[in-house]
């Protein structure tokens, strides 16, 4: 017994030293660093559904927008542009420019301006054509310029003698008309309602025309004339007028309101969006369509901060089939608009009523929700939230 | 309790200074785990050894005994030596026949019933020899692992006594301490697990040979009741 023992005490300090010599510390575990990889569920839509891009641009992986210049970063912006206020007109071309130039060569101004003004007088004469019409049937048209020529010459000069127009012929429609001004026992010239328009000088243009000026003669007769009469030559005078007026609008019936209200309009107003692109063109719509929903990740950050405020009292009878369903409308700041709908369902009546004010709280203290993606607005302007209690006790 | 410092010492985790830096209870626990596993591995060689041998010797004194060798001329042999086993349980049975002859024995059913009696006498004694310390070994095989848990738990509770003094959780902080305590653990299960095979395996070889002596004393007990039977029958019908 006593060598058996001396043999285990020998070979045990024998295993012991080589243990100590051999088995140092062991080798120090190097960690690698090792960095955190956010992981997000992201819905299939975002794939498969329109993405705001470029539809002249050519396909790419990712749908991207023609990149913006303007590094000014404007907030909730929805719309592609450079604008500084999100606006949802598209962006204007750059031919715009040279609109303003034109509109904003003042110096001419006279000129065009007594165009523009002959233009809505002439659009008027049509007007009186209109009334005009069922005169001229009654009237023998040759006769009665032929005898009064005579008696209106001397007549006009007197009414309108500082009247430059006159000398100018081709204004006759106007000149009668400041005379029908002065004169309101004159109908038909009142009707004309031209009262204004023959002061502003639209004679140059009408110069040209020879015609015109026979007319101009007749008129002045007509006014003499009695009513009748008169009505008769201004009927007469008003069909060429007609003529010429129609002439006229044929050649300006493009005649565009806008284009006046962008003329007007001198503002350096741009139009387009605020929001920015630092992305290469790609492919891909002028909106993106159905993509904007809320990933899970999001969605269950949204949740969590109302169940964060939400304090379920334990012990509720009842409480284990209860589902709170909670829908609420959201400005872009993330505040409640309006009142949040909650419904409760399943469960007892009491736990139901409890678990549906509470919840109702617990929303109203989480607002203003944080974390939500502004370009996914539209996704999360309404949106309905599930909860199940249970989980939360 | 000493407070063990953690943090200092965490640089170094090698087996020396892991047992350097245990309490003072830990240490103990691993100083008597490491002596039940000298202990078991000394009874280890002891018994191998003393098994061989009682085998062999087992195996040689049959090959004599049934070799024809006449009784009385091995019994000369033998009663000179000190025997064991099988040579043991002969010599005593020998020499009660021999003593009870001397004085002349009248009934042969006591004579068988006294060598029977010295037989069993000196087979318990030999099995006895043959499982010493055994029981230790069983002992050590059960009771190690609780000693090194034992060992364990009072070095993990120093530990955390020592991380709630430096008021820090980092692992560096807490991993020497634990370490160091679950030395005690594998020292234990160091110990116990040769112990429990050995014992197990001890115990049969054994059983074995106790079973082998009750063999031959069986068989040297017909022997010598036919020997009796022989020697006493003529002597009724010499005396008639």
């Amino acid at each position: 017994m006593k060598g058996s023992l001396l043999t285990s005490v020998a070979v045990h300090v024998l295993l012991l030293a080589l243990a100590m010599t051999t088995l140092s510390a062991p080798e120090k575990f190097d960690v690698a660093d090792v960095e955190a990889l956010p992981v997000d569920i992201v819905p299939i839509s975002e794939i498969t559904q329109i993405q705001q891009g470029d539809k002249t641009a050519p396909k790419a992986e990712k749908a991207a927008p023609v990149p913006t210049k303007n590094p000014k970063h404007v907030e909730n912006a929805e719309n592609m542009g450079e604008n500084d206020v999100d606006l949802k007109t598209p962006p204007t071309p750059q031919t715009r420019p040279k609109d303003q130039e034109v509109a904003a060569a003042p110096t001419p101004t006279e000129k065009p301006a007594p165009i523009q003004d002959s233009k809505p007088t002439e659009s008027k004469d049509i007007v009186k054509e209109d009334t005009a019409p069922p005169v001229p049937n009654v009237k023998p048209e040759p006769k009665p310029p032929e005898p009064k020529p005579p008696t209106p010459e001397p007549k006009p000069p007197e009414p309108k003698p500082p009247e430059p127009k006159p000398e100018p012929k081709p204004p006759e429609p106007k000149p009668p008309e400041p005379k029908a001004d002065t004169k309101p026992a004159e109908p038909p010239q009142s009707e004309t309602g031209e009262i204004p328009v023959p002061q502003n000088v639209p004679t140059p243009q009408l110069r040209p025309k020879p015609p015109e000026t026979k007319v101009a003669d007749a008129k002045p007769t007509d006014s003499k004339a009695t009513d009748q009469a008169s009505a008769s030559k201004d009927a007469k005078a008003d069909a060429k007028k007609q003529e010429a007026a129609k002439s006229a609008s044929s050649k300006q019936s493009d005649f565009n309101a806008d284009e006046v209200a962008a003329l007007l309009n001198k503002t350096d107003a741009k139009g387009g969006g605020a929001k920015r692109s630092a992305d290469k063109a790609a492919f891909g719509g002028k909106k993106t369509t159905g993509g904007s929903t809320l990933s899970q990740s999001e969605m269950d950050a949204l949740r969590g901060q109302i169940q964060k405020n939400w304090s379920v009292i334990s012990g509720i009878e009842g409480a284990e089939g209860v589902i709170i369903k909670v829908t609420m409308k959201l400005d872009q700041n993330g505040e409640i608009i309006g009142q949040p709908e909650v419904e409760a369902s399943g469960g007892s009546d009491s736990a139901r009523r409890t678990l549906q004010s509470s919840a109702l709280r617990a929303v109203r203290r989480s607002a203003p929700f944080k974390g939500l993606p502004p370009d996914k607005y539209d996704a999360w302007s309404e949106v309905v939230v599930n909860f199940d209690p249970s989980e939360l006790l | 309790m000493e407070q063990v410092e953690l943090a200092a010492a965490a640089t170094d985790v090698s087996l020396w200074a892991l047992f350097m830096q245990a309490g003072f209870i830990v240490k103990l626990v691993m100083l008597g785990l490491l002596g039940a596993s000298v202990w078991t591995w000394a009874l280890v060689i002891d018994k191998a050894v003393t098994f061989r041998k009682a085998q062999r010797q087992y195996d040689h004194f049959e090959q004599v005994f049934w070799s024809g060798q006449s009784l009385e001329e091995l019994y000369r042999t033998l009663a000179e030596r000190q025997n064991t086993g099988l040579a043991a349980i002969f010599v005593a049975a020998m020499r009660e026949w021999k003593k009870s002859f001397e004085r002349g024995a009248r009934s042969p059913i006591g004579l068988q019933m006294r060598i029977d009696r010295a037989m069993d006498v000196t087979m318990a004694r030999e099995s006895e020899t043959l499982e010493a310390r055994l029981s230790s070994l069983a002992t050590i095989g059960s009771a190690g692992p609780f000693v090194g848990l034992f060992g364990t738990v009072v070095g993990i509770m120093t530990s955390f006594q020592a991380i709630a003094g430096s008021k820090s959780t980092n692992l560096a902080v807490v991993a020497p301490g634990i370490a160091e305590a679950l030395l005690a653990t594998a020292i234990g299960l160091v110990a116990a697990i040769p112990a429990v095979i050995a014992y197990n395996k001890f115990s049969g070889d054994a059983g074995k040979l106790n079973a082998r002596m009750e063999g031959f004393a069986d068989e040297f007990s017909a022997i010598l009741s036919r020997q009796i039977d022989e020697k006493l029958q003529p002597r009724p019908q010499a005396a008639q």
